[in-house]
């Protein structure tokens, strides 16, 4: 018995220096027998700690990796012209290169603009309209790009009379540059002290979005959800949403008047941001989950408009993942775990505000580590075939127990084999839709 | 023998109009009378039986039902009171009522100590400005600013323990002293597993129970049928608005949409009159700064805003539990119980004698635990405010003093151990051979209702239980289920510190589930 064992031993031995002296599709063939390396330029321990778990190897990026946890920009140089690197089938890396479709700010409201309008071209019932809106894709608040669309705004604006809109520079991330204004001259104003506004010099454009000034409170506070969904293909689509998100709350309570419209601890749920106030707690990091946010909606306001409500996220994350699904490069090696930040308001409708595609994985709190940890171990089974291989040829359909926390929002492939597959869940919604 | 049995129906509804008279709705209820004999449906010809006719027709019968069952269902639970006179009635046996009496004592010290340390008085007038800044910042008294630094909860659930422990039966002599002195020796009846299966016979049999599957489906794809039913059966259950149907259909757990409906009509607390009486309370904390006050404020700050799961409502907590500590109603609870309000003498004229907090009750560390849960409920403060005292009021004061009611603590202390030893005999023993008490693990689970220690959804089905079976014995049941679910890694452990390290997070727990394998279990837990 040991002999054999010491020959197997020798075997794969063998095979390791095989691997090691012949070239890269002899590679993959022979990769069963070989520890999975990987490759990181994000130092976060809930990352690394996974890799460690599944006894993953750590090399350069030079060397030869399985699996790259990349950095946006180092997946950008990764994919660009320049860098000609090609990756082979037993390689994998956590963005599409065009991500930015849907996590830029100003990006994403184009896709999703552009999505309606070609629904409504189509003849598509999805885009019904009532009374210049759109019946079942208004779920992101009005917004437009400054500079280039600042005409359209003052057109809506003047429409809609005194209302409180909110700046954001499409490009940054948690919470940085954003301010409210609620009159125009107040744009005027900070265009001229910019000296960047209708010029062709600007360094940063902005998108401008109508502010949802009736946030669902929960004791008077004001709160964002979190939810993760990972995209492992764009065509067919296939998506799935993490259970355990998050809401995030705002640790001063919700107040809209005038006064305070420059107090953003009131108006904005960014972590980031909220930990510079005093009222901060670290213990909890005014984080609820999503679990205890279902129980108190269901126990104060019902279980059909609660089940709507939720009903309606799934619908909204899916919409706006079809709105960039022919744009975005369909990478087989390629998957990403978007952030999605929604904001619900006091008539329970659910509004989405912007797409991360690197959501924050730091930890502020132990169960936020411990939830950010389960998300990537999710994550992990869900993307890698059932030997734990990176491997572009494999259908991509995890079994039921690799998904984990994750639940299948939408699997193209899976609802054109079986017309009564996934896509049900939509055919409810439409239902649903019609009965109202 | 007609005449005798017409004679006690006589009494009986004597007995009861009197005692209707003295409950919070009766005022509402007898405007509504009046308002209905006024009115067309009523012939001032055949007086009599046209307002018979039209209360039955109307929702005041339904109304007069609850009222009797509720005011039978608090006497039920203090049979002795209305057997024996009003003094003896409050606890029978002699050791029990001193070793209160010396709690009080101790508990009374400690807060005039306080006093004198911080350097303030127990209450006094609050000024102008004062009284505007918390006016102001009523709906979010969480930034009210008080100094709280120096100050220390009264006492923490395991001081009440060794209270417990130092309990001594006069009646009996132990037969070495180093012996571990535990509640086995006292003498009160506890009930058996067979009984407890008896009590909870339509949990132990259920098929078809809530509250088995939990919440962690995001979109809801299709309910179960099961669930669909007994939703369409709760709806029709609470369109009666009889409140002993509603007490039946809680037995297998409340649909989440219903709960707080459901909780109110049992337990009564949907009176008309408790917006006028919150307003009444509110009142009465703006005009008096009392040490109490600063005691349940900190409490709120080391509990619930602390807790990732009750944080968001700590500004409401703040409210009702201030307004918590002004409502006299609660002394009602001394009269079916041991113990007494604390008496501070008022600095006066004529310096006169008064019960402190106006509610009589004492907070200690974690108290505002018996509130947080039911925050889920309601959105509003005054149904959350009524349904929380009434809770109070019925279950939890029991939870704090001592008595040998079986529904006390020590009573359900003494269930717990009882439970383990008999039918967990592995763990009891394991304990006993590294000298662990069994009951120092659980009992802060015990004195504060599980809250805190359950995720909110499994501890709202656990006090669903409470409610619907009407007792407290289902903690005892399910702390001895939690260990026996946990038995391999507890024998695995030798001290308590390990024991608890194992017991820490019960948030992967299904309340519901452990209670059905206790009861069903053939005579194993």
């Amino acid at each position: 018995m040991v002999t054999l064992f010491k020959m197997f031993d020798q075997i794969s031995l063998f095979i390791v220096n095989l691997t090691l002296t012949f070239s890269f599709h002899l590679t993959s063939i022979f990769v069963i027998n070989m520890k999975v390396t990987y490759c990181t330029d994000v130092d976060r321990s809930v990352v690394l700690s996974n890799f460690e778990k599944r006894g993953w190897v750590h090399v350069g990026p030079d060397d030869d990796w399985n699996f790259y946890w990349a950095g946006i920009q180092t997946c950008r140089s990764l994919f660009s012209i320049d860098s000609g690197y090609r990756m082979h089938d037993n390689q994998m890396i956590n963005h599409f290169p065009n991500h930015y479709e849907l996590s830029r700010k100003d990006m994403l409201v184009k896709n999703i603009k552009r999505y309606r309008r070609e629904l409504e071209r189509e003849g598509s019932p999805l885009a019904k309209r009532l009374d210049g809106k759109y019946l079942y894709l208004d779920f992101i608040p009005v917004t437009f790009v400054l500079p280039a669309d600042y005409n359209l705004f003052v057109e809506e604006y003047r429409k809609v009379g005194p209302s409180t809109w909110i700046m954001k520079p499409v490009g940054k991330s948690q919470g940085t540059g954003i301010f409210l204004i609620n009159k125009l001259s107040k744009l005027k104003k900070w265009s001229r002290e910019g000296k960047n506004f209708n010029t062709s010099a600007i360094k940063e454009s902005y998108v401008i979005s109508k502010y949802i000034d009736n946030p669902l409170l929960i004791d008077g506070k004001k709160f964002d959800l979190r939810l993760y969904v990972l995209v492992t293909s764009f065509r067919p689509l296939k998506a799935y949403l993490f259970k355990s998100g998050f809401c995030r709350f705002c640790t001063v309570k919700y107040n809209t008047s005038v006064g305070e419209i420059e107090n953003l601890l009131i108006h904005l749920t960014n972590v980031s941001l909220q930990k510079q106030g005093d009222e901060y707690n670290s213990i909890h990091g005014g984080k609820l989950s999503i679990q205890n946010l279902r129980l108190f909606l269901e126990s104060t306001r019902g279980k059909t408009v609660t089940e709507a409500l939720f009903d309606n996220i799934v619908w909204l994350i899916v919409h706006s993942l079809k709105s960039v699904s022919y744009i975005m490069s369909n990478d087989r090696h390629c998957f990403e775990c978007y952030g999605y930040d929604i904001i619900i308001d006091d008539n329970l409708k659910p509004w989405l505000i912007e797409v991360n595609a690197s959501p924050s994985l730091t930890s502020t709190t132990v169960n936020d580590r411990i939830l950010k940890y389960k998300l990537i171990d999710n994550m992990l089974s869900v993307v890698l075939p059932p030997s734990g291989i990176p491997d572009v040829r494999w259908n991509k359909c995890p079994s039921r127990e690799a998904m984990g926390n994750f639940e299948l929002l939408i699997d193209e492939e899976l609802a054109a084999k079986d017309k009564s597959g996934p896509s049900i869940k939509i055919d409810q919604k439409e239902r649903l839709k019609r009965k109202t | 023998m007609e005449e005798l049995k017409d004679k006690s129906l006589h009494l009986t509804a004597e007995k009861l109009a009197e005692e209707l008279q003295k409950m919070d709705n009766y005022t509402t209820f007898y405007e509504d009378l009046q308002v209905l004999a006024a009115s067309y449906d009523v012939s001032i010809d055949d007086f009599k039986n046209t307002l018979v006719q039209a209360v039955n027709k109307g929702s005041m019968e339904t109304n007069l039902r609850n009222a009797v069952f509720h005011w039978l269902r608090s006497h039920e639970n203090n049979k002795q009171m209305v057997v024996r006179e009003e003094i003896t009635s409050r606890e029978s046996l002699d050791y029990l009522r001193k070793a209160q009496i010396t709690w009080e004592r101790r508990i009374q010290k400690s807060l005039e100590s306080m006093c004198e340390e911080i350097g303030i008085h127990l209450s006094y007038y609050r000024s102008k400005a004062d009284r505007d800044e918390m006016l102001q910042k009523w709906n979010e008294l969480s930034t009210y600013n008080t100094n709280l630094e120096r100050l220390r909860p009264v006492y923490a659930p395991k001081d009440f323990l060794e209270v417990l422990f130092s309990l001594h039966n006069p009646n009996y002599r132990m037969i070495s002293d180093d012996m571990i002195w535990d509640f086995t020796y006292l003498p009160l009846k506890v009930k058996t597993l067979s009984e407890l299966r008896h009590l909870y016979r339509d949990l132990a049999t259920a098929d078809l129970l809530l509250g088995l599957t939990t919440l962690t489906k995001m979109s809801c794809g299709s309910t179960l049928q099961g669930e669909q039913e007994r939703i369409a059966l709760g709806e029709k259950v609470l369109e009666y608005q009889h409140a002993p149907v509603c007490q039946e259909f809680l037995k297998l757990c409340a649909p989440r949409s219903l709960r707080g409906r459901l909780w109110t009509q049992i337990l009564g607390s949907n009176v008309k009159s408790s917006e006028q009486h919150y307003t009444e309370l509110k009142e009465r904390v703006l005009n008096y700064d009392m040490l109490i006050d600063k005691l349940i404020t900190k409490d709120v700050q080391l509990t619930a805003c602390n807790d990732d799961q009750y944080f968001v409502f700590e500004d409401v907590l703040h409210q009702i539990m201030l307004c918590f500590t002004r409502d006299t109603d609660v002394l009602s609870v001394f009269n079916s119980s041991t113990s007494h309000p604390i008496l501070t003498s008022l600095k006066g004229k004529p310096s006169k004698e008064a019960i402190y907090p106006p509610n009589g009750i004492i907070p200690f560390h974690g108290f505002t635990m018996y509130a947080a849960p039911i925050c889920y409920l309601f959105n509003d403060p005054v149904s959350l405010y009524s349904t929380f005292r009434a809770f109070y009021l019925r279950y939890w004061f029991r939870l704090h003093n001592i008595s040998s009611h079986p529904q006390s603590i020590l009573g359900l202390c003494i269930l717990f151990q009882r439970l383990l030893q008999r039918h967990e005999t592995n763990i009891w023993s394991h304990f006993m051979s590294h000298n662990i008490h069994p009951i120092r693990v659980v009992f802060k689970w015990l004195m504060k209702g599980f809250s805190g220690y359950l995720l909110p959804e499994q501890l709202l089905n656990l006090w669903d239980m409470i409610i619907a079976y009407d007792s407290l014995e289902v903690l005892p049941l399910l702390a001895v289920a939690i260990l026996s679910f946990r038995k391999d890694n507890l024998l695995q452990v030798n001290t308590l510190q390990n024991v608890d390290s194992v017991l820490v997070d019960l948030s992967s727990l299904n309340v519901m589930s452990l209670l059905q394998l206790a009861l069903k279990g053939p005579n194993q837990i």
